[in-house]
C-alpha cells in the first residue's frame, strides 16, 4: 500500500467547448479540463486509449480518443445510444461535465516501427483508428506505406471526410472509400469495405506491415478472414475491443473476458490474442 | 509465531481489550434459527456473542467491500462542478473471523490493492481492520456440510493472513499472532505462555477434524482447475449448469472473493448528486450488456461457465497470486438449483469420466 | 450497526431476509437460511431490496394540485382537502361515485383499513385490488370446489412431492424461490412435469415438457382426467368420502378423447398419457399454476382442481395445488376484502348475515351493492359514474387491462394517491400522499402459500411520512368516523375479529417464528401447514367442464395471437426503476427493443423470411399493427404473445375482437424495410 494512492475512480470537471456534428446521431465535442495541470498531464495519452465521461446524475460511460496526443485539441467523437450520450449531447458549450483516464494499454505504435500500416474501418470504428493515423502521420518517418480502407453503409456515414481528403494529400499515403448503399451523388465504390482489397490498383501491403481493424462484429469477421487469406499474421492484425464498463481501471468486472480485462490489457488486442480470448466479438 | 494461551473465560477479554482501543468489534451473533451474523458489539449484546455457531451467511467481506457504499458527491451550482470523495473507514477488528473469510480478504487484498491500479476505497478501510481468526473446531456447529476448506486449502485453520489467531484447545484457546498488531495483543495479562502440549494438542484437533468434512466430492478440485484451465469441460456441461441457474446473484453476493460491482448516481437534491458503487453479479444479464444492443455473454450457460473460468483458471490464480475460491460452501448453500462449486467440481469430473471413459 | 429478520416484499413467496442497517440507514439485505420457505436463498429483487429503501430519490412531502401545478402541502392542509372532497362529493354524488384501488402489494393492515374505509366510512363497495383479472378466476373456482381460495400446501413441501405439474408460470423469471423448490425437488428424484405455451428455463429440467398451444388447457386436463379413468387410476376411495358432483364430472369426461386431445393440443397422445399416468401414481402429487397467469379462465383452474380431486392429491405432505400469487400481497388484499364483491375473509356483500356481523364489529352500515371492479370503473367511458379515485400505491402502469394514466384521470373530480416516488398515475393526481416505505414501518403480509408475516420496521422514516393505515385513520377521523388504532398490531387485532382464520394472527404470535400460515386461529395458534388434511373436514366439488368445440383455424390467420398479463410484471414496476441493477436486468429487453417486442417463435421466423428485431404487421379480422418482433424459442410455433405493456397493439386489435383473455387469429407479415 503506497503512501498516497490516487482515487483512481474521481473524474475531474472538464469543460465543454464546442459540439460539431460528425455524421447522423454522432457529434464530435471538443474539451478541456477546467485545470490546466490535470491537462497537461492526460494530454499524454498513446493513440487507442480511451477515458472515462461522467455525467453526473446520469452515470459514467468510456469513450475512445479519437484525437492524437500530437494535436493541441482534446476531443470525443460520440454516438449517441444510451442515456449517458444522450445527457452528454444535452449540454451546451461552456457547460461541464467531468474526465478521467486516459486508459488502458493503447496501440504500441513503436513496435510498428518501419511498417507499413493498414487501417481498415468500418463506421465508427474509425474513431479510435483516427487517433493512430493522425499520430502515424506525425511520425511519418518512420513508417512505409500507410492504406487506409474505409467503409460506411452510406456516404453521410464516413466520419471525418475533411481529415481524410487532407491525409489522402500526403506522399505515402492511399485512401480507399466505400458505402453500402450510394445515394446520387456519389462516385465511389459500392461494396463492404473487403471488397475494396480485391479492387484494380488496390494491393495490399502484407509482408511487414500492420493492419489496424476497427468495426462491427460482422466486418470485423470478414475483414479479418481477407486479411489472413491474403497472408497476414495473426499477430500483425490489431483491434480495439469495445465492453460494457463501469471502472475503467480493472475492478469492477464488467469488461473482463477471457483472460483480460478490456480496460486494462486492452482495449486494444492483436487477433491472436482476441482469438484466445474465447469470447463471442 | 508466537503463541500463547488463555482461559476459556478470557476469550471476550480480548473484545474488550479492542473495544478499550477504539476499534468497533464485529463479532458473531445467532439469529433466529440458525441464522447467524457478524454484528457490532455493545455493552448490551457483548454477552451474547457466540464462538462456535454456522459461519455467518452474509460475508465478512462487506466490512472492507460494503453491499452498497457512496464514493462521491457531486455539486452543481452557478455552471461550477463541485466533486467530492467520500471516504469511510472506521476503526474495525472482526473478532471470530472464519479462515476461509480471512483468505477472502487476502484474495481482496490481492485483488484491489495488487496491479497498477488500487482501489482507495478498500485501502482506507482495510488499513483500518483487524482480522481475530477463530479456528473452526466444532464439527457440530463450526462446520457445514457445505464447507470445504479443506480442499481449497484455506482452513480450517488458516496459515497466515490474520492478526491473531484464536483456536479452541478445549478449556484453553490457543493464540498465535500473525502481525506486529495481532502481536501486541499477546501482551495482555490474559495471555500466558503455551507449552509443547499445547501445541500437541493442537496439532491432534487438526488431525481428527479432517474426518468431519463431508463434502468429499470437491477432492477433485484441483482436477477441476485443470479442467478448467485447460477447455476440457465441454460445453454440454456448462448448459447442463447453466440450465440450473435462475440468475439471482446469490453465488457472488455470498462469495467472500467475489468483487465485481456496478456504479449507479442517485439524485440526493436538486443540485447534488451521489455515485454510490453496488456488488454486481456475472450471473446477471445486464452484467455485460452494452449500450446500443450487443450481448457478449447472452447464454446463461456463458455467464455461469465465465465465473467458474474466473475462479478456476490456472490464468487468473497467478494474476492475482490467490484463488478466488476459499472453500466457504456459501454458494452451495445460496444456489436456488444446486450448482454451487461443490456441485460444479462434480459435475466438471462426472463430465471427464464419461468423455474418457469412451 | 443492527440484523432484523424481516419478509421480502417483491413477490408472493415471502422470502424471509436479513436487513442491515447502521445510523438509520438500511445497507444489507441477505437470504435467512432458517426461513422455511427459502432456506438461504432469495432472488435478485431480494439481494438488491436495501437500494430501494435507502433510494433518496423518495417523495418526502404531500403534494396537492394548486393552479395546475403539484405543490408541497402541511399533512393538515392535505388530510384536510382530502376529507372535505370526500364528503362534498359523496353528498352531491352518493357514496358510489367514489372508488378505492390498491396494489396487490399493500399490507394486510393498509387494504383492511381501505376497504373498511369505503364500506364503512363512504358506504361503498367500490374497492378492488388493481392487479390482472385473473386471480379473480383462481378465487372463485377454488372457493367453489374446495371452499379455500388459497394455495393448499407450502412450498417447502415440494420436497416431499414425487410428481411436480407446472402449468404455464415461468418460474424462474416470476418467482425464483418456487422456481428453485422446484429443480432442486427434481434433482433429489421427484419427477417433474411441464405444462405450459412457453419454453423457460424450468421447462428445460423437465422429465415430460408439454408445450401445449394456447387456450388448449382444458381439453388436455380432460384427456388426462380420462386416461386416469380408464387406467383405473382414480382414487375412488377419496372420492366417495370426500366429493360431490362426481357423476355429473364422469358424464362430461366421457367426452374427451386422448387422439382428439393430442392433435388440439399440439403435443402428442404418448406424452399426456404419461403425463397422466404419472401424475396419478404419484405418491404426493403437487399442481403449481399462477393466479395471474394470462388467459387463465376459470374452466382451465376448474380442469387442473377435477384432476386434483380425482386422484386425491391434496391434504398430505407435498400433495396438493399451489396456486402461485405473483405479488407480495395478492393473498392478503384478497382475503381482507380489496374485492368489490367479497367482504374480508370471502363472505359476498350480499350476505346480510355476513354483513351484519362486520357491521356490529365497524359500528357501522355496510353497502349491499357489489362495487365495480377496477377494470370497467377506470374504463367505463365518459358517462362515468365514479368521480374520484383514491389510489394506494396503485399504479396503472404495471396493471394489465388498464390504459396508460394520461387520459384516464381526465374525467375524475378528485385523485388520490399514496405513492413513494412519483409514478405516471401520482403526476395526474390532485392530491399525493407519500408514504413510508418497507423497512420503516411494522405491517404484516400474507403469501402465496398463506403465510402472514411481519415485515418489520428497522430504521425511522423520514420525518412526517406516515403507513398507509395511519393516513387512512387520520382521514376517516375527519369524516367523522371514530377510528384508533395506535399501531399496525391493533389493525391486526381487529383483523382478527373480522376475518375467523386470521383471528390468532397476533403480532405477538406472529413475531415468534417465521409468520404462521392460516388458518390461524385462537385454537391453532401455529397455523397450518397444508389444508384438508382432516380427512373428515369438509366436501370437496367436482365442476364439471364440458369438451371445449374445436376451434378451427382459418387459413388466412394461421397464428394464435395472445395478450400477457404478467410474463413482464416487474419491468414495469415502480420499486424496480429506482434500483440501478434490478431496473438493468428487468429492463434488459428494452435496450434490443426500445419499443418494445411481440414475440415470435423461431422456426416460424425462418419460415417468414423474418430476422430478430424486424418490424412485422399483425394482421386480424378486426384491424391490424405494426411491432418489433422479438424471435425467442421460448414462444411456442404458431403462437404470437404481445406483452401487455405493448398497450398500442392492444389498442389497433382489441376492439371489435372481444377482451384480452381471448386468443385472436393472427396473420404475421414482414413491413419492407
Amino acid at each position: 500500500m503506497s503512501a498516497a494512492t490516487q482515487n483512481v475512480y474521481l473524474p475531474k470537471p472538464a469543460v465543454l467547448e464546442q459540439v460539431l456534428p460528425e455524421i447522423p446521431e454522432v457529434k464530435t465535442y471538443y474539451w478541456h479540463f477546467e485545470d490546466l495541470e490535470e491537462q497537461q498531464a492526460f494530454h499524454k495519452f498513446r493513440p487507442g486509449q480511451f477515458a472515462q465521461i461522467s455525467l453526473f446524475g446520469v452515470g459514467e460511460f468510456p469513450a475512445s480518443l479519437p484525437s492524437s496526443p500530437g494535436e493541441d485539441e482534446t476531443f470525443f467523437t460520440i454516438r449517441k445510444v444510451g442515456s449517458c450520450t444522450s445527457a452528454l449531447d444535452e449540454l451546451r458549450p461552456g457547460q461541464k461535465f467531468a474526465v478521467r483516464g486516459p486508459y488502458g494499454n493503447g496501440f504500441p505504435m513503436e513496435d510498428y516501427y518501419g511498417h507499413d500500416l493498414v487501417f481498415v474501418a468500418g463506421g465508427i470504428g474509425m474513431i479510435p483508428l483516427r487517433s493512430c493515423i493522425v499520430y502515424a502521420l506525425q511520425h511519418r518517418k518512420h513508417y512505409d506505406r500507410i492504406q487506409i480502407f474505409y467503409g460506411a453503409k452510406t456516404p453521410q456515414e464516413l466520419m471525418y471526410m475533411p481529415n481524410l481528403r487532407e491525409w489522402e494529400k500526403s506522399a505515402g499515403v492511399e485512401c480507399y472509400l466505400t458505402v453500402d448503399r450510394p445515394d446520387a451523388n456519389w462516385k465511389g465504390h459500392v461494396g463492404v469495405v473487403g471488397s475494396l482489397f480485391t479492387q484494380p490498383g488496390v494491393s495490399v501491403a502484407v509482408d511487414n506491415s500492420t493492419a489496424f481493424v476497427c468495426g462491427p462484429p460482422v466486418m470485423f469477421r470478414f475483414v479479418i478472414r481477407d486479411l489472413l487469406a491474403m497472408g497476414y499474421e495473426e499477430r500483425n492484425i490489431v483491434s480495439t475491443l469495445e465492453r460494457y464498463m463501469k471502472c475503467g481501471v480493472g475492478k469492477c468486472g464488467h469488461c473482463c473476458i477471457g483472460m483480460a480485462y478490456v480496460c486494462v490489457d486492452g482495449p486494444v488486442f492483436t487477433y491472436e490474442q482476441i482469438k484466445k480470448l474465447g469470447e463471442e466479438i | 509465531m508466537k503463541a500463547r494461551v488463555l482461559a476459556k473465560t478470557d476469550v471476550l477479554a480480548i473484545v474488550d481489550l479492542l473495544r478499550k482501543q477504539g476499534y468497533e468489534v464485529l463479532a458473531p451473533f445467532c439469529g433466529r434459527g440458525r441464522d447467524t451474523y457478524f454484528d457490532t458489539v455493545t455493552d448490551a449484546n457483548r454477552d451474547r456473542i457466540q464462538l462456535h455457531l454456522p459461519n455467518p451467511y452474509y460475508p465478512p467481506k462487506r466490512f472492507v467491500f460494503p453491499h452498497i457504499e457512496r464514493l462521491m458527491k457531486a455539486e452543481r451550482s452557478n455552471g461550477d462542478l463541485r466533486i467530492e470523495p467520500t471516504y469511510e473507514a472506521p476503526k474495525r477488528a472482526i473478532f471470530g473471523i472464519r479462515s476461509c473469510d480471512v483468505a477472502g480478504i487476502y484474495h481482496l487484498d490481492r485483488f484491489f490493492l495488487g496491479r497498477e491500479f488500487s482501489d482507495i476505497y478498500y485501502e482506507k478501510r482495510r488499513r483500518n481492520l483487524l482480522l481475530v481468526n477463530l479456528v473452526c473446531t466444532d464439527p457440530e456447529r463450526d462446520i457445514g456440510k457445505e464447507c470445504f476448506c479443506m480442499c481449497a486449502d484455506t482452513g480450517p485453520a488458516a496459515r497466515d493472513h490474520f492478526d491473531l489467531q484464536l483456536m479452541d484447545l478445549g478449556d484453553e484457546f490457543m493464540a498465535v499472532a500473525g502481525t506486529p498488531s495481532g502481536e501486541a495483543l499477546l501482551a495482555n495479562s490474559a495471555f500466558r505462555k503455551g507449552t509443547e502440549e499445547h501445541v500437541a494438542k493442537r496439532r491432534q484437533i487438526l488431525e481428527h477434524l479432517r474426518t468431519h468434512f463431508e463434502s468429499t466430492m470437491t477432492s477433485w478440485f484441483s482436477a477441476a482447475v485443470r479442467c478448467v484451465s485447460q477447455g476440457k469441460v465441454t460445453e454440454k456441461t456448462w448448459e447442463e449448469i447453466g440450465q440450473r441457474c435462475l440468475e439471482c446473484g446469490g453465488c457472488t453476493y455470498v462469495c467472500p472473493a467475489c468483487t465485481c460491482f456496478t456504479v449507479t448516481d442517485r439524485q440526493v437534491s436538486a443540485g447534488e448528486v451521489e455515485r454510490v458503487r453496488v456488488w454486481d453479479s456475472c450471473a446477471l444479464g445486464g452484467f455485460t450488456r452494452m449500450a446500443g444492443g450487443f450481448n457478449p455473454r447472452r447464454a446463461v450457460h456463458d455467464r455461469r461457465n465465465r465465473r467458474f473460468f474466473r475462479k478456476l483458471s490456472h490464468y487468473f490464480i497467478q494474476r492475482e497470486l490467490s484463488m478466488a475460491c476459499v472453500g466457504c460452501g456459501r454458494c452451495a448453500a445460496v444456489c436456488h438449483g444446486d450448482i454451487g462449486m461443490p456441485t460444479v467440481v462434480e459435475m466438471i469430473r462426472r463430465a471427464t469420466a464419461q468423455a474418457e471413459a469412451r | 450497526m443492527a440484523h432484523q429478520l424481516t419478509t421480502c416484499t417483491y413477490c408472493g413467496v415471502g422470502c424471509g431476509l436479513y436487513l442491515e442497517t447502521t445510523d438509520n440507514q438500511v445497507i444489507g439485505a441477505y437470504p435467512s437460511v432458517s426461513h422455511p420457505t427459502n432456506q438461504g436463498r432469495i432472488c435478485v429483487r431480494g439481494w438488491h431490496v436495501h437500494e430501494i429503501a435507502s433510494s433518496p430519490e423518495r417523495l418526502k412531502k404531500p403534494l396537492l394540485r394548486k393552479k395546475g401545478e403539484l405543490q408541497e402541502v402541511s399533512w393538515d392542509e392535505a388530510f384536510a382537502f382530502v376529507a372535505t372532497r370526500l364528503k362534498q362529493l359523496r353528498e352531491h354524488y352518493g357514496p358510489d361515485s367514489i372508488a378505492f384501488l390498491n396494489s396487490p402489494r399493500c399490507s394486510n393492515e393498509d387494504a383492511y383499513l381501505l376497504q373498511k374505509f369505503a364500506r364503512a366510512v363512504i358506504g361503498t363497495n367500490n374497492v378492488d385490488q388493481g392487479s390482472s383479472v385473473f386471480c379473480n378466476n383462481s378465487i372463485d373456482v377454488l372457493l367453489e370446489m374446495t371452499g379455500v381460495p388459497a394455495a393448499s400446501t407450502s412450498v417447502a413441501d415440494l420436497g416431499e412431492s414425487d410428481v411436480i405439474v407446472v402449468d404455464g408460470v415461468d418460474l424462474a423469471r416470476r418467482l425464483p424461490t418456487i422456481g428453485g423448490a422446484v429443480i432442486r425437488a427434481k434433482l433429489r428424484g421427484a419427477r417433474l412435469i411441464v405444462i405450459g405455451t412457453r419454453r423457460h428455463r424450468v421447462a428445460e429440467s423437465a422429465d415430460l415438457f408439454l408445450q401445449i398451444r394456447p387456450g388448449t388447457e382444458v381439453t388436455l386436463y380432460g384427456a388426462m382426467a380420462k386416461v386416469i379413468l380408464d387406467r383405473g387410476l382414480a382414487n375412488l376411495a377419496f372420492i366417495k368420502t370426500r366429493c360431490r358432483n362426481y357423476e355429473d364430472f364422469l358424464r362430461l369426461v366421457r367426452e374427451y378423447d386422448l387422439l382428439q386431445a393430442a392433435e388440439v393440443c399440439g403435443v402428442s397422445a404418448e406424452m399426456i398419457e404419461r403425463a397422466a399416468v404419472t401424475y396419478a401414481s404419484a405418491r404426493a402429487a403437487c399442481v403449481l399454476y399462477s393466479t395471474s397467469m394470462e388467459a387463465r379462465s376459470r374452466e382451465t383452474i376448474r380442469a387442473v382442481v377435477n384432476l386434483v380431486l380425482l386422484t386425491g392429491k391434496l391434504g398430505r405432505p407435498g400433495a396438493g395445488i399451489l396456486a402461485l400469487n405473483e405479488q407480495n400481497n395478492l393473498q392478503g388484499v384478497c382475503d381482507l376484502g380489496m374485492l368489490p364483491d367479497r367482504l374480508p375473509g370471502y363472505q359476498p356483500v350480499t350476505d346480510s348475515a355476513a354483513r351484519a356481523r362486520l357491521e356490529a364489529l365497524w359500528k357501522a352500515e355496510l353497502p349491499a351493492a357489489p362495487g365495480l371492479r377496477a377494470a370497467s370503473l377506470l374504463t367505463n367511458g365518459h358517462n362515468r359514474t365514479v368521480k374520484a379515485l383514491w389510489m394506494c400505491h396503485y399504479d396503472p402502469a404495471s396493471a394489465a387491462g388498464v390504459e396508460e394514466a394520461r387520459g384516464l384521470f381526465e374525467d375524475f373530480k378528485l385523485v388520490v394517491s399514496q405513492q413513494l416516488f412519483i409514478t405516471d398515475a401520482a403526476r395526474y393526481a390532485d392530491v399525493v400522499l407519500p408514504t413510508t416505505a418497507y423497512g420503516e414501518e411494522q405491517v404484516s403480509f400474507t403469501s402465496t402459500e398463506r403465510r402472514i408475516q411481519l415485515a418489520q420496521k428497522v430504521v425511522e422514516p423520514v420525518s412526517g411520512l406516515m403507513p398507509v393505515w395511519q393516513q387512512l385513520t387520520r382521514v376517516a377521523s375527519l369524516l367523522g368516523a371514530n377510528w384508533n388504532y395506535a399501531s399496525a398490531a391493533e389493525v391486526m387485532d381487529e383483523i382478527g375479529q373480522a376475518v375467523p382464520f386470521y383471528s390468532g394472527a397476533s403480532y405477538e404470535n406472529l413475531a415468534r417464528e417465521y409468520g404462521r400460515q392460516w388458518p390461524c386461529t385462537k385454537d391453532q395458534p401455529l397455523g397450518t401447514r397444508y389444508l384438508f388434511a382432516d380427512s373428515n373436514g369438509s366436501k370437496f366439488n367436482f365442476a364439471p367442464v364440458a369438451k371445449p368445440p374445436r376451434v378451427s383455424t382459418a387459413a388466412e390467420y394461421p397464428f394464435q395471437l395472445f395478450f400477457g398479463s404478467s410474463l413482464y410484471y416487474w419491468t414495469q414496476d415502480v420499486l424496480v426503476r429506482h434500483s440501478e441493477t434490478l431496473k438493468r436486468e428487468y429492463r434488459i429487453l428494452w435496450l434490443d427493443y426500445p419499443d418494445g417486442f411481440v414475440e415470435i417463435n423461431s422456426e416460424d421466423a425462418k419460415g417468414l423470411g423474418l430476422r430478430d428485431g424486424q418490424k412485422i404487421t399483425l394482421r386480424t379480422t378486426a384491424g391490424s399493427a405494426e411491432a418489433t418482433a422479438r424471435v425467442t424459442s421460448e414462444v411456442r410455433s404458431g403462437t404470437v404473445f404481445v406483452p401487455y405493456f405493448l398497450r398500442e397493439v392492444e389498442k389497433k386489435i382489441l376492439p371489435g375482437i372481444g377482451d384480452r383473455s381471448q386468443l385472436v387469429p393472427v396473420r404475421v407479415e414482414k413491413v419492407a424495410a
